[in-house]
């Protein structure tokens, strides 16, 4: 037998205590139920599990997915705008070019690769007759 | 979420699911914490209908806060203790107030009424000790039901009755003795007549 139990058995005023703390006054079940539906009738409205949100996101369609993973529309703004000077770099002559080196006094091997000999006679409007 | 992992859960965090609208949350919670407020309740005013009235309240009160309440600030069971005393507080005053009301109109009463205790008819051992708690001042046995049937510690007394821990422990220990001096007259028939 332990000390406090010793303690208990021999204080009258202590084995009271100890028979209240295992005899507690017990709640009836309609006042329970009552409490129960207080607690329900007082309780916040749920708040939107986070999968609903995940969902949504995923029914967005290709083009925005797109855009957002290429960084957004700015992101996609100046990629079509270096796409575009790319082209017309790749399409102008670079004449110009040449005639700055010269300017520096630099000497620029004036090879071109001509990837459509062609093409001028598309731009041309002469008349084939 | 199950009913098993509930019961694994702290009272503050039921408290979080209960305010993020977890109905399971709700009945747990309630079915936790309702029991020992209300006998808390019970022992302090020895009365079923207010006891009721004050654990309905304070879970009332519980239950409207949830949604502001601040984990780490202060232990659920300790907040709702200290409502509960001070909801049966003030019950306790209006009980004296009617009392010396209805006193006004009755005769004085002499030395010789025997007390409470010793009047008492039943020699049940429950009701001998809770006669003789009704006995003790509001406060003496408010700490000493929280202290020596409710198991609280002497700190979170403290914070419930809003005093310092020293004034908790000279509560206690005068409410002690008021108790085994208003017992003594009645150790045989409790069955400790062998004893002190």
């Amino acid at each position: 037998m332990t000390m406090s139990s010793d303690h208990k058995d021999h204080d009258p005023l202590e084995a009271l205590f100890a028979q209240a703390q295992a005899e507690p006054a017990v709640p009836g079940d309609d006042f329970m139920a009552r409490l129960i539906a207080d607690a329900a009738s007082n309780q916040p409205a749920p708040t939107a599990p986070l999968h609903r949100a995940a969902t949504v996101r995923r029914r967005a369609g290709f083009l925005p997915r797109l855009v957002a993973m290429l960084g957004g529309a700015a992101a996609v703004a100046g990629l079509g705008s270096a796409a575009m000077a790319g082209l017309v770099i790749g399409y102008v002559q670079p004449d110009p070019l040449w005639s700055l080196a010269d300017g520096f006094g630099l000497e620029v091997a004036g090879e071109s690769l001509d990837l459509l000999p062609a093409f001028d006679t598309f731009l041309t409007e002469e008349d084939p007759t | 979420m199950p009913r098993d992992d509930l019961a694994l859960l702290s009272d503050e965090a039921l408290l979080v699911l209960y305010a993020n609208g977890d109905p399971q949350a709700a009945r747990a919670l309630t079915q936790r914490l309702a029991p020992r407020v209300f006998a808390y309740a019970m022992r302090v005013l020895s009365d079923r209908a207010e006891a009721e009235d004050v654990t309905q309240e304070a879970l009332l009160r519980l239950w409207r806060i949830a949604p502001e309440w601040r984990q780490g600030e202060a232990q659920l069971t300790t907040w709702l203790y200290r409502v509960a005393t001070n909801l049966a507080t003030d019950r306790l005053r209006g009980r004296k107030r009617r009392q010396a009301d209805a006193l006004d109109d009755v005769a004085e009463p002499g030395d010789d009424q025997p007390s409470a205790v010793a009047g008492m008819i039943e020699a049940d051992r429950m009701a001998a000790l809770q006669a003789a708690l009704d006995q003790l001042p509001d406060r003496q046995r408010q700490a000493v039901i929280l202290r020596h049937i409710e198991g609280l510690t002497n700190p979170e007394i403290a914070q419930i009755l809003d005093v310092g821990v020293e004034a908790v422990e000279s509560l206690t220990a005068r409410g002690k003795r008021a108790l085994t001096a208003l017992l003594s007259g009645r150790k045989e028939e409790l069955g400790y007549d062998d004893v002190i």
